[in-house]
């Protein structure tokens, strides 16, 4: 399939995938909904910090941790119930699965429309974030959001959305082939990087095993280059991490998970072509 | 014309109704281990990420023991946001909700039906969570009065249920809004009712957000339940917490009945019942 084909059907997703998700209400309330949720998520590990009495500097470290969860979050759960909604609720996946060489762009383009909400929720919960702690509660924490290097930020963020596409597409893929992990897949996964991606802790306070696991992830490096293009250190007298070295980590990773991503996508696509899976419909 | 039913044969109808709605959760809910298993196993995620990071920041252990309380009293607010709240919804998209409209009973014994097969589910639930909270992070818990706790716990899910009752009636007619609403009240209820806090009512957590907190019945509950388990508090300690819930049920039950007449009144006259895909 030319290029030009494939940017165009992915353009035509994201369009549909943005009426779906926005048009159900008026844009002030959908960019309320789109900043609540972080939000909230951030004013609970805040309030814990502040309790704790911990400085500034790691309430600064969690502020953007958190924000640029919202990336994780947006992708996993939009992309873990894409097949769900398009083949139970619209009964649209067939019909996307028998036109040309769609399927493929059709899932980029939606999960692109969780990318673009969880950069809606990262902007506006620094901005708030911002507003709130230094603005409202004068704690001068060192957040400052017009000193961020863009040279580091920009390729830290399209590497680590590659890499949550590529996790979403597994989840798409699992999906194509099951009925009954819709619900629970997309809360499974972003818990999993909740707790081992170093988003509201380092991951030197994971148990050594443990922390195996987290050096692994995508989005242990992905949050590590964002905080690092900030400016922010790690919290306590944990040693600063290496840009360069976190970005390099972060590349490979991504790549394994691109190529994971895109092979159980097409195992999954051929089982479910064998078994007719792709109109299979559940109740509950 | 049919003949007309005693009170006593219309009781027992809308009984059975209730029982058999409860039923169809029990099983639905149950049938899939691996459901059930990462019903529990999830909420593990979320909560050893808080008490990781009340350890990391010098907290003592007994804010570990509150944040698996809270823990498990979320699997009650997702079970009413997404099994009560969203039901009418989803009965709707799956042509269900007709035939609920149509069957000669109350549409409030379905959703008591509802509401009690949720709270059992949920409990079940809520218990492995707590238990393989306890023996994962090793915190401690100071029960004197078992009995008080339960009650506590009771009066706490019939609060919430009733509120779950009048989301279900209020989202009878949404769309897609009510999954978007859905959402929207996850985290925001997390922070308000104090879930992943040490303690809610107290001079830490401001007197605008603790008056919010309290307009969920979850909030309250919660507190007096962590007073009387980790605390070691006894009746002295909670029986404000107590009559809160008792008044939260008295007000949010006949509310969420009249808002289910009256929605379902709107609902006929727009023709909005059988509306699927909005």
């Amino acid at each position: 399939m030319a290029i030009a084909d494939f940017v165009k059907s992915a353009r035509e997703s994201f369009w549909v995938g943005w009426k779906i998700e926005s048009n159900w209400t008026d844009p002030v309330l959908f960019a309320t909904y789109q900043i609540i949720r972080p939000l909230a998520s951030l004013m609970i590990v805040g309030f814990i910090v502040i309790l704790g009495a911990a400085t500034s500097q790691y309430l600064a470290w969690v502020i953007v941790g958190s924000a640029f969860y919202a990336y994780v979050l947006q992708v996993m759960l939009g992309m873990a119930i894409l097949v769900f909604v398009d083949r139970n609720r619209y009964e649209v996946l067939k019909n996307i699965y028998i036109s040309p060489g769609t399927l493929h762009p059709y899932v980029i383009g939606r999960g692109l429309v969780s990318v673009l909400n969880g950069t809606i929720s990262v902007v506006l919960t620094l901005l708030f974030s911002v507003a709130i702690f230094n603005g409202l509660l004068h704690m001068n924490i060192p957040l400052d959001l017009l000193g961020v290097n863009l040279l580091m930020l920009l390729p830290a963020v399209v590497l680590g959305i590659i890499s949550l596409l590529a996790i979403g597409y597994m989840l798409c893929a699992v999906n194509i082939v099951s009925n009954r992990m819709e619900f629970i897949l997309g809360d499974s996964v972003s818990g999993v990087f909740f707790l081992l991606g170093g988003v509201i802790f380092p991951i030197s306070f994971l148990p050594e095993q443990i922390q195996r696991i987290s050096n692994a992830l995508p989005v242990t490096y992905f949050l590590n280059t964002v905080r690092e293009s900030f400016g922010l250190l790690p919290p306590g007298n944990l040693p600063p991490g290496n840009y360069m070295s976190d970005l390099g980590i972060l590349g490979l990773t991504t790549l394994a998970a691109l190529i994971l991503g895109v092979s159980v996508f097409r195992l999954a696509e051929r089982r479910a072509k064998r078994l007719g899976l792709f109109d299979r419909k559940s109740e509950y | 014309m049919l003949p007309e039913l005693s009170i006593r044969d219309d009781l027992l109808n809308n009984l059975r109704a209730a029982y058999a709605r409860m039923w169809v959760r029990l099983r639905g809910a149950n049938r899939d281990p691996t459901a059930l298993v990462a019903e529990i196993g999830l909420p593990i995620l979320t909560i050893g990420a808080y008490v990781i990071l009340y350890r990391a920041i010098g907290f003592p252990a007994t804010a570990g023991a509150a944040v698996i309380i809270g823990g498990a009293m979320i699997a009650f607010w997702t079970n009413v946001l997404w099994n009560m709240s969203s039901q009418w919804f989803w009965e709707r998209e799956q042509g269900n909700l007709e035939m609920y409209l149509v069957a000669p009973v109350s549409r409030m014994s379905i959703l008591l039906g509802m509401a009690m097969g949720g709270g059992l589910n949920t409990a079940l639930r809520a218990l492995g969570i707590v238990l393989l909270g306890i023996f994962i992070f090793q915190v401690p818990f100071q029960l004197k009065e078992p009995l008080l706790v339960g009650v506590v716990f009771v009066l706490t899910l019939v609060a919430l249920y009733a509120l779950g009752m009048l989301f279900a009636s209020l989202f009878m007619l949404y769309g897609r809004e009510a999954w978007n609403t859905a959402n929207l009240l996850q985290e925001p209820v997390y922070f308000l009712s104090g879930a992943y806090f040490p303690g809610f009512y107290g001079p830490i957590v401001p007197l605008a957000i603790q008056a919010a907190g309290s307009l969920i019945p979850m909030t309250i509950g919660l507190d007096a339940i962590r007073r009387l388990a980790i605390g070691g508090g006894d009746i002295s300690s909670v029986w404000l917490h107590i009559i809160a819930l008792v008044a939260c049920t008295l007000i949010l039950f006949p509310i969420a009945r009249r808002t289910l007449n009256y929605m379902e009144s709107l609902g006929k006259k727009e023709g909005r019942l059988t509306l699927r895909w909005q």
